[in-house]
């Protein structure tokens, strides 16, 4: 069982928590209708789509509204540690929250206390709260880009806004960044690196690069960060070992570009729609995990 | 009572400086009331600007406590980081593409397009605003649109304002 927490961009929304379905240009989460945007709506849409394809369950969605006043984010903090030792996920994906880091301690504590064996995922400002509440170790994947890689290689940074200027300045120098993300336990024990090059890093040694197809518009697209985490989430759900979910849905996203026809104008929904597509064609050859449709 | 035994955890490793005693407790006191999480506290010793309290709070909600503050006309002096870099990051990195341009600042990217000035996306991040300020900008030109800084609350605000800056500057400059 996955749960995807994270803060939508509607004031007021209230909190929901319930099992999502991707419905072309929305979600559906109960009763309620979310536009895919940018942010968590899009981490969803993605998970939702894996799980379609595989059959598997749909992820449960905790979210609430919060356009950046951290009250939606407090919501879902405090619904989680009151609730993660009664609903007992296998995983649990952060994302877009206020990083609040007393809550995230909280969080990650009341989750250490649980009797099964839960695995953490962060993306976003849930990172940053991870690393700065000094917890990044007790997360399972993080999936930085080269900037956030930046910030958790800077061990007194709470927040890139604040990293140091040479870090980001040398940013080409990955080796290094990632030995110092590490030496402070800044990073969790794989992370997913996005770029021109993505780098999969397992307890601080490189193990792939990923460099094909090559689109460099993708990065100036608005949600193809948290579409990747989406399907790092529901891969690894799916019970794929995290090196492989995240090696998996790196290849699957840049597919989707090329398939979408990505320009740096596209909006997230033209990648999102096309993952069907690509689990089809590229799922199999990629993971091993192949669908056979059933034919009348 | 149960209110007054409630401890705040604020743990947001950013301070709020002022100038002098009474102002902090001003700080506190109106900040508290719209439900930012804030308290009194001695600053560090190399953070003392004139005064021995300050505010803690959440160094990400710096934008949004500094426009509160202002518009209240509540004095303080700066808003910073309890550890590391006390300045912001305020290096840019741009990238060209056919007829657009990108530009990095931290963990934010803005991209428009050369000929026309529309912000043809947002990307990086993020604190919860930046899908709403997503939203907000894409299709605006950028000489007419609001300012992230404006319409936004957090740090990430703040870095795709930076990035904002350095696309308008790109434009006017041809």
């Amino acid at each position: 069982m996955l749960i995807i927490a994270g803060t939508i961009p509607i004031k007021d929304f209230p909190l929901v928590y319930g099992k999502a379905t991707f419905c072309g240009s929305f979600l559906k989460i109960i009763n309620h209708e979310i536009p895919c945007s940018q942010g968590t709506a899009s981490m969803i849409s993605a998970a939702c789509e894996v799980s379609a394809y595989l059959k598997t369950d749909p992820p449960y969605i905790l979210t609430a509204g919060d356009i950046g006043h951290g009250d939606g984010t407090r919501k879902i903090y405090n619904y989680l540690i009151e609730n993660v030792n009664k609903i007992l996920p296998d995983v649990i994906a952060l994302h877009y929250c206020l990083p609040i880091m007393g809550l995230m301690k909280k969080f990650v504590e009341e989750v250490n206390r649980c009797k099964n064996d839960i695995k953490l995922l962060a993306d976003a400002s849930s990172m940053y709260a991870a690393k700065a509440a000094g917890a990044a170790k007790d997360f399972e994947i993080f999936t930085p880009d080269l900037s956030e890689l930046c910030f958790l290689a800077d061990k007194d940074a709470t927040h890139p806004a604040y990293m140091k200027k040479h870090l980001f300045a040398n940013s080409q120098n990955i080796d290094n960044l990632i030995v110092e993300a590490y030496k402070y336990s800044n990073a969790a024990k794989l992370l997913l690196i996005k770029g021109r090059i993505d780098y999969i890093v397992a307890s601080g040694k490189v193990i792939e690069k990923i460099t094909e197809p090559d689109i460099p518009t993708l990065e100036a697209v608005g949600g193809t960060g948290d579409t990747i985490t989406g399907l790092v989430s529901a891969f690894f759900d799916a019970g794929l070992e995290p090196y492989e979910a995240a090696i998996i849905s790196a290849k699957i996203n840049r597919i989707a570009g090329k398939y979408a026809g990505v320009q740096v104008a596209s909006k997230i929904g033209d990648i999102i729609n096309v993952f069907k597509d690509v689990f089809k064609d590229h799922l199999c050859e990629l993971s091993g995990v192949c669908i056979r449709e059933e034919t009348q | 009572m149960f209110l007054k035994n409630k401890k705040v955890e604020v743990n947001g490793a950013g301070l709020i400086l002022v100038e002098k005693v009474e102002d902090a407790i001003k700080v506190e006191k109106v900040l508290k009331i719209v439900g930012y999480a804030v308290k009194l506290v001695a600053p560090p010793p190399d953070l003392r600007m004139g005064c021995d309290l300050s505010v803690e709070c959440n160094i990400a909600e710096k934008v949004g406590i500094e426009r509160f503050l202002k518009g209240k006309h509540v004095p303080f002096l700066e808003i910073r980081p309890t550890k590391g870099e006390g300045d912001l990051l305020d290096i840019v990195k741009i990238v060209n593409f056919d007829g657009a341009v990108m530009v990095k600042a931290g963990n934010m990217k803005m991209t428009i397009s050369k000929k026309t000035g529309i912000i043809l996306n947002t990307s990086g991040g993020g604190c919860p605003d930046i899908p709403y300020l997503n939203l907000q900008l894409v299709g605006k030109k950028i000489y007419k649109a609001e300012r992230p800084a404006d319409l936004g609350l957090t740090l990430c605000a703040l870095m795709l304002d930076r990035a904002f800056d350095e696309c308008l500057k790109i434009w006017r400059e041809g």
